[in-house]
């Protein structure tokens, strides 16, 4: 297990969390922390393990060992939906509905004001596709609302998965300055980006998974030094330790 | 910081609303409801035809006319096209409550809103109800409107009974399509699985008709057969109490196995708690024999001084019949005397002689037709179907005296004409297509925006 050093208290541990599926290791005794109001960004590889990650910290998943702690207390993973909220990828909700109707059932299930809405809407981009139907929306705008579904959840911590997949690199750096801006407001994110550019440039701290195990966890200075290399980019960490 | 205290309620209505949505936002829905216009449509018209031919043969004469009943006439064959629909096609709109989000990948999104499982269920069981609800109110109601209008005659009590059979057949036949939703990842499957129950109890319903001992159990686990207790008249306690421990169970078991974080291992032993709890329930219900007649000739029921009398046997009534069960006088005298019997004397035990007669060989002993009946150590015998033969000789086993029959009105029956059929064909074949085409349209409307925000100046806009 990577023990992360940390600056603050930690909003959620993960302890020695392990998923096989049949004989193989999906994800291998994996743990570390997310601080509050961090934005801590999962990377690796495709098939390392993020999505499997994600899934079974948000209890989709059932795994086959570890827990986890939230502000040091274990939470099943029935009730973890109650502390995190996780936005998955290759989702496109309630195709046959409009946007907006999909939109104002989940604020209408949180409890979320018209004005939040309009607001969030604005922040992601989504005005002149509130009127169309999920199932032509493309792979781009489908990602707008699936971030706003995630920013009108009430949980203080957001699992997403490649949140910035179906952006151009204009559109990118937009949501990057959404998602700041909601981190900014106290929420805490937990990051799977498997572009180790974006992650740089988003990210506060990082967890580096290959194979199903962390192979390292902190910011990018940190990384840098514990490969003993001062000048090194994200990339270069990130093959040092994989 | 934001508040780690957990969003613990939500409101259902969102919910609901949004399974409304998604069934009538989809095109099965529509489909079905455009299907309901010819099938419905085209057993009300024979209905209306044959009681009319019966009704113009009866019409003049009292003793005919009693045995025209609206209820058989009219409501059982209107309904009989309903049921067919609800068997063959309900289940994919039922499926899409559930099946739509399995298949994209939303049951990720719907699994963490702060509902428990068994509240996402409920709510979407009761969209399935009020899918049910819309599609009898425009198919059969239009039927019923008419008969109305052609000065039909409707009792409430049958109507009602007819229409709690047929919800329960609709929300039992949903919760198989949402537990078959939540085992498969696509509505293709999940269609398969709910078809199979549907379908399958046809076939289980014609293959095992008639057939005592094994056959007849399995005979018990057909659906179809579920309805016939209404479409008689008959409100079954045990029935109604059966159907909805059996709506629950399946309920139960798709809140089981809709949620993806539990093990698989888990699940069955919650599956197995489920199951058995639901055995527990059924034979429970088995055992409550409260039934009315809710019928306005009360056909279920001897005359009303006769259930007074049979009422005060609180002994032991045992009655062997010597008879094969697919002979037809066994038919007669269970329909005519031993389904009343039951209902109207609290110990009644029927039982059928075995090893007396083969049908297929037609070798008898000369007992065969012999039914005995026991009351009080005291046995007699009688080969009749009829309760005036069989009921005096009850009373005379018993020690009592034939009760004096009470004078009350006989059912008049009603006999009713009805000649000008044409805008009742253009209703169902063209007027209601077209209506459910328009509805169909006009939930495809493209949506005001700004109407939805409640906003005079924002920034969206479609």
């Amino acid at each position: 297990m990577t023990v992360a050093v940390l600056r603050s208290e930690p909003l959620m541990e993960i302890v020695s969390l392990t998923k096989r599926y049949g004989e193989q290791l999906a994800l291998n005794d994996v743990g570390f922390a997310v601080c509050e109001g961090e934005v801590l960004g999962l990377i690796g590889p495709n098939g390392a393990g993020k999505t499997t990650l994600l899934e079974a910290l948000a209890g989709l998943l059932p795994s086959d060992n570890g827990f986890v702690l939230v502000r040091g207390a274990s939470i099943a993973p029935a009730r973890r939906r109650d502390f995190m909220f996780y936005v998955p990828d290759g989702v496109r909700p309630y195709a046959d509905q409009p946007v907006a109707r999909v939109l104002f059932f989940v604020a209408d299930v949180y409890g979320r004001s018209r004005e939040f809405v309009a607001g969030i809407v604005i922040r992601v981009g989504l005005e002149g596709s509130l009127a169309k139907r999920v199932g032509s929306l493309s792979k781009g705008f489908n990602r707008r609302l699936m971030l706003a579904l995630g920013f009108l959840a009430r949980q203080p911590l957001l699992l997403m998965d490649e949140p910035f997949d179906g952006f151009d690199l204009k559109q990118t750096r937009e949501m990057m300055k959404v998602l700041r801006r909601e981190a900014a407001q106290g929420r805490t994110l937990l990051l799977s980006i498997h572009q180790l550019s974006d992650a740089e440039r988003m990210c506060d701290r990082f967890v580096l998974l290959s194979a199903g195990e962390v192979r390292g966890v902190g910011t990018l200075d940190e990384l840098r030094t514990r490969i003993k290399a001062p000048n090194a980019g994200l990339e270069e960490v990130f093959l040092a330790l994989a | 910081m934001r508040s780690l205290k957990p969003q613990t309620r939500a409101p259902l209505l969102p919910l609901l609303v949004k399974e409304l949505w998604e069934i009538f936002g989809g095109r099965a829905a529509w489909a079905m409801l455009l299907l309901l216009c010819p099938l419905v449509g085209f057993s009300f018209m024979e209905a209306l035809r044959i009681y009319s031919e019966a009704s113009s043969v009866a019409i003049g004469s009292p003793v005919m006319a009693n045995s025209l009943s609206p209820l058989d006439g009219i409501l059982v064959p209107t309904f009989g096209g309903f049921y067919v629909a609800v068997t063959l096609l309900f289940p994919f709109v039922a499926i899409r409550v559930l099946g739509g989000e399995k298949e994209s990948g939303a049951v990720r999104l719907l699994l963490q809103l702060p509902y428990r499982v068994s509240t996402v269920i409920g709510i979407k069981l009761v969209a399935v109800g009020l899918a049910w609800f819309v599609a009898a109110g425009v198919a059969c109601g239009s039927a019923l409107l008419a008969w109305l209008f052609f000065g039909g005659h409707l009792a409430g009590p049958e109507l009602l009974n007819l229409l709690l059979g047929h919800g329960l057949y609709a929300l039992l036949v949903g919760s198989i399509a949402l537990f078959a939703a939540s085992l498969s990842d696509s509505s293709a499957t999940a269609a398969i699985i709910t078809l199979a129950f549907t379908i399958g109890s046809w076939v289980l319903d014609f293959t095992t008709a008639g057939s005592s001992g094994f056959m007849g159990l399995v005979a018990h686990l057909s659906l179809t057969p579920t309805l016939r207790t209404f479409e008689g008249g008959l409100l079954s306690f045990g029935l109604v109490a059966g159907m909805i421990a059996a709506i629950t169970g399946f309920c139960g078991l798709a809140a089981v196995w809709l949620p993806t974080g539990v093990p698989a291992r888990k699940k069955m032993w919650r599956s197995a708690v489920c199951v058995a709890a639901l055995g527990l329930t059924l034979g429970a219900s088995g055992a409550l024999r409260t039934t009315f007649d809710v019928t306005e000739d009360q056909r279920n029921s001897f005359a009303t001084a006769d259930q007074w009398a049979l009422a005060k046997l609180t002994g032991p009534l045992l009655i062997t019949v010597h008879l094969a069960i697919e002979d037809p006088r066994y038919v007669d005298l269970r329909r005519n005397v031993l389904a009343k019997l039951e209902r109207a004397a609290p110990n009644v035990t029927v039982e059928i002689a075995d090893g007396l007669f083969s049908p297929r060989t037609g070798t008898s002993d000369e007992r065969y037709g012999e039914v005995t009946y026991v009351y009080n150590r005291r046995t007699d015998a009688s080969r009749s179907t009829s309760p005036r033969e069989i009921l005096p000789l009850i009373y005379s086993l018993a020690g009592l005296a034939p009760p004096t029959q009470l004078s009350t009105p006989d059912y008049p029956g009603y006999p009713l004409v009805v000649t000008q059929t044409g805008p009742v064909w253009a209703w169902f074949f063209g007027g209601l297509p077209l209506l459910i085409a328009l509805c169909w349209r006009w939930s495809r409307r493209t949506l005001d925006v700004r109407k939805m925000f409640k906003l005079e100046d924002t920034h969206a806009h479609a």
